[in-house]
């Protein structure tokens, strides 16, 4: 009496994935950035203060006392009974800044970082991977801080973070989405680590020079730039208000932007023209001939003058650790060498 | 007795084996057994190694309350009692509510291919987590957030919607129903398409939730879901002469004594209840629902006061040793291991049975 048909609910559809290698992929390659946030920006225990396109310069913050009750990226207040002795990092931004502040030695575990840096971190075990995050390790490690990656959906899960915090461990979230939320991030680890000089330093250097920088490429002509994340099946750009964004501003370029879907199709990308396009996460496995000789690409004006670039470091344009500099430097060599001569 | 019949009386007659009365009690057997050493390994293995002694130790002195003094760090303790422990029976309680919400479906709407998912509890779920994605308020991380609270509702309500439109038009009951489940999934899984296009990069949180796991597991969410799809279970066991008699076919049913329409929605009800639930704590988990029962079925035949205990035990123990499985590769999506190790014994099963099977 069966009935012939099949009245199975849908699942996953298997071109779900064609759909989803890239985006993944970009994902994975980014920092916690390129995820689209809805949650407020860091409020440190001072406040964070407003995006601009110049980074302002922050004053220095005393060491603190523990306990102290610190409010993360995400609003929620993580209370730290003493100094981390055991800390674990799940974001490769979190790993370098935990480093750079001198902290390194008293980092017990890391996220998977197709960077590898700092080498110090080479043999770190890994607990954290895009698959996920190995709680029970973690645990094991008897972890006294836990530094994550936030923003909507979590770089790290949420299902990871409640658990972490549901055996007492204090995860502090960071999110950034523009450059001062990322100096704040790292103003914040510092609270969290007891190391608020260093820290204060660290971004008060980063902010100068970023400032610099930008004070030099804002006098020069900004090219029209589309900066490629990716382009194997839908192309994906950076979108407006995004840390992407504000780098390339910085760097002396006037992005083609899009909104939180990261998406751009084909025809808005030629009626936009860039004259430059700069190959950022997709860099690894695409070449300015595999641009040139993609169909309807041919007549832009970046193809046709071949001003194609390829950001090797591509990695630090929008990991908001301190290597943000760096990123900024790679843009600038790529669209105005002469300012770094 | 067209329906009702799985023909395994062949096999009876091969000397020395054990005969169709006595296999009740050795699949309960087997299954109790499959169940324990299921939970000892999914309660004794992880990435971290804890050795068995201190294993045994932990779970008596925090469970049974036995003045054992620690020989263990204390990470050790939390990992057993609040990583794996609510993991494991969370998965044991998900698999058998879904083992016997598959037996009541298939039961109800005589048709072996119908699983829990079947009237829309799936695509109601995927779409409910799915808007629960698109809503621009990070939800409560309490113990059921935003996402498993739509799932839940959405799972629920599209049940809810199918068999209201199912009570009209000619055709039977059932067939109506299945069209209808048909239908209304076809919508939602466009509604969960377009959901999935809009999200962004909330894609991946969406796609997280279709594979299913239960990696997730805590007891605060274990101790919302559990008491549902316990008693929503048992409610279904012990309707199991209602849904003997709707095997047969409704007049017969009718004729035994069986208000056909009232236990119809109620054990309809009941297993959507039980899926609604288990969808909302583990996410789209196919397979166990759909191969549990019929597992039980080739072996016991289908009276359903053995297949519904039976299949609970099986459905429990193959989720515990499918996540097991998925923890130990990496957590990998429970849902892959499932289909491997379900579809392959399904298929040996059925060859052998060679006699036919039916309902």
């Amino acid at each position: 009496m069966a009935a012939s048909f099949r009245p199975r609910a849908r699942r996953a559809d298997p071109l779900l994935g064609l759909i989803l290698v890239p985006l993944l992929a970009f994902l994975a390659a980014c920092g916690p950035s390129a995820v689209v946030p809805t949650a407020p920006p860091g409020a440190t225990s001072s406040a964070a203060p407003p995006a601009t396109a110049t980074p302002a310069i922050p004053t220095a913050t005393p060491a603190p006392t523990f306990p102290l009750a610190i409010t993360d990226d995400e609003g929620t207040t993580v209370a730290i009974p003493a100094a981390p002795q055991r800390i674990v990092s799940l974001t490769p931004a979190a790993t370098e800044t935990l480093f750079a502040l001198g902290v390194g030695s008293r980092v017990v575990a890391k996220a998977e970082d197709i960077a590898a840096y700092p080498p110090e971190a080479d043999d770190l075990p890994v607990v954290a991977t895009f698959q996920g995050i190995d709680v029970e390790q973690i645990v094991d490690l008897e972890a006294d801080l836990v530094i994550a990656g936030g923003g909507n959906p979590s770089f790290t899960p949420l299902a990871a973070i409640e658990r972490l915090r549901g055996v007492g461990i204090p995860v502090v979230v960071l999110y950034a989405r523009n450059i001062d939320q990322a100096l704040a991030g790292i103003r914040l680890v510092g609270l969290a680590t007891g190391t608020s000089p260093d820290a204060g330093r660290l971004t008060a250097a980063m902010a100068t020079e970023m400032a610099a920088l930008g004070a030099a490429t804002a006098v020069l002509e900004h090219a029209k730039v589309f900066y490629e994340i990716d382009a194997t099946s839908k192309i994906y750009t950076v979108p407006a208000d995004s840390l992407y964004a504000e780098m390339l501003i910085l760097a002396g370029a006037d992005p083609i932007t899009t909104d939180d879907s990261y998406e751009i199709s084909l025809e808005e990308l030629v009626a936009a023209d860039p004259a430059v396009i700069l190959l950022g996460d997709d860099a690894d496995y695409t070449t300015a001939a595999d641009v040139a000789a993609r169909p309807g690409w041919g007549d832009i004006t970046a193809v046709k003058n071949g001003a194609v670039i390829p950001i090797a470091d591509y990695v630090l344009v929008t990991r908001p650790g301190p290597r943000l500099v760096e990123g900024l430097r790679a843009l600038i060599e790529a669209l105005h060498p002469e300012v770094l001569r | 007795m067209s329906s009702g019949n799985v023909v395994i009386a062949a096999r009876a007659g091969h000397a020395g084996r054990l005969s169709v009365a006595r296999r009740p009690v050795a699949l309960g057997l087997v299954g109790l057994a499959l169940l324990a050493v299921a939970l000892v390994a999914g309660i004794a293995a992880g990435t971290v190694a804890i050795a068995p002694a201190d294993t045994l130790g932990i779970l008596g002195r925090r469970l049974l309350g036995l003045d054992i003094s620690p020989t263990w760090a204390a990470a050790a303790e939390t990992i057993v009692i609040d990583l794996r422990l609510p993991r494991v029976l969370t998965a044991m309680i998900v698999g058998g509510g879904l083992a016997v919400a598959g037996a009541a479906f298939q039961g109800l709407l005589r048709n072996p291919l119908a699983d829990p998912y079947v009237l829309g509890t799936a695509s109601g779920a995927a779409f409910g987590a799915a808007i629960a994605v698109l809503i621009p308020v990070r939800a409560l991380i309490v113990e059921f957030g935003l996402l498993h609270g739509l799932a839940f509702v959405g799972a629920l309500g599209a049940v809810l919607v199918v068999y209201k439109l199912s009570r009209v038009g000619a055709a039977s009951p059932m067939t109506s129903m299945l069209l209808t489940g048909y239908a209304v999934s076809s919508l939602l899984a466009a509604g969960l398409a377009m959901a999935m296009y809009l999200s962004g990069a909330g894609l991946r949180q969406i796609f997280a939730y279709l594979l299913g796991g239960f990696e997730a597991s805590s007891w605060g969410r274990l101790a919302v879901a559990a008491p549902l799809i316990v008693v929503a279970s048992l409610g279904i066991a012990l309707r199991a002469r209602s849904l003997n008699g709707m095997l047969l076919g409704e007049e017969a049913a009718a004729h035994l004594g069986v208000d056909v329409r009232r236990e119809r929605a109620v054990l309809l009800a009941l297993a959507s209840l039980a899926t609604a639930a288990a969808v909302a704590v583990s996410g789209l988990i196919g397979f166990v629902g759909l191969v549990a029962p019929h597992v039980v079925r080739l072996v016991v035949g289908p009276n359903a006061r053995l297949v519904l205990p039976l299949a609970a035990l099986l459905g429990a123990s193959l989720m515990v040793g499918a996540d097991l499985a998925a923890r130990l590769l990496g957590d990998i999506p429970v849902g892959v291991i499932t289909a491997v190790i379900g579809a392959p014994f399904f298929l040996v099963l059925l060859r052998r049975a060679r006699t036919g099977y039916e309902l």
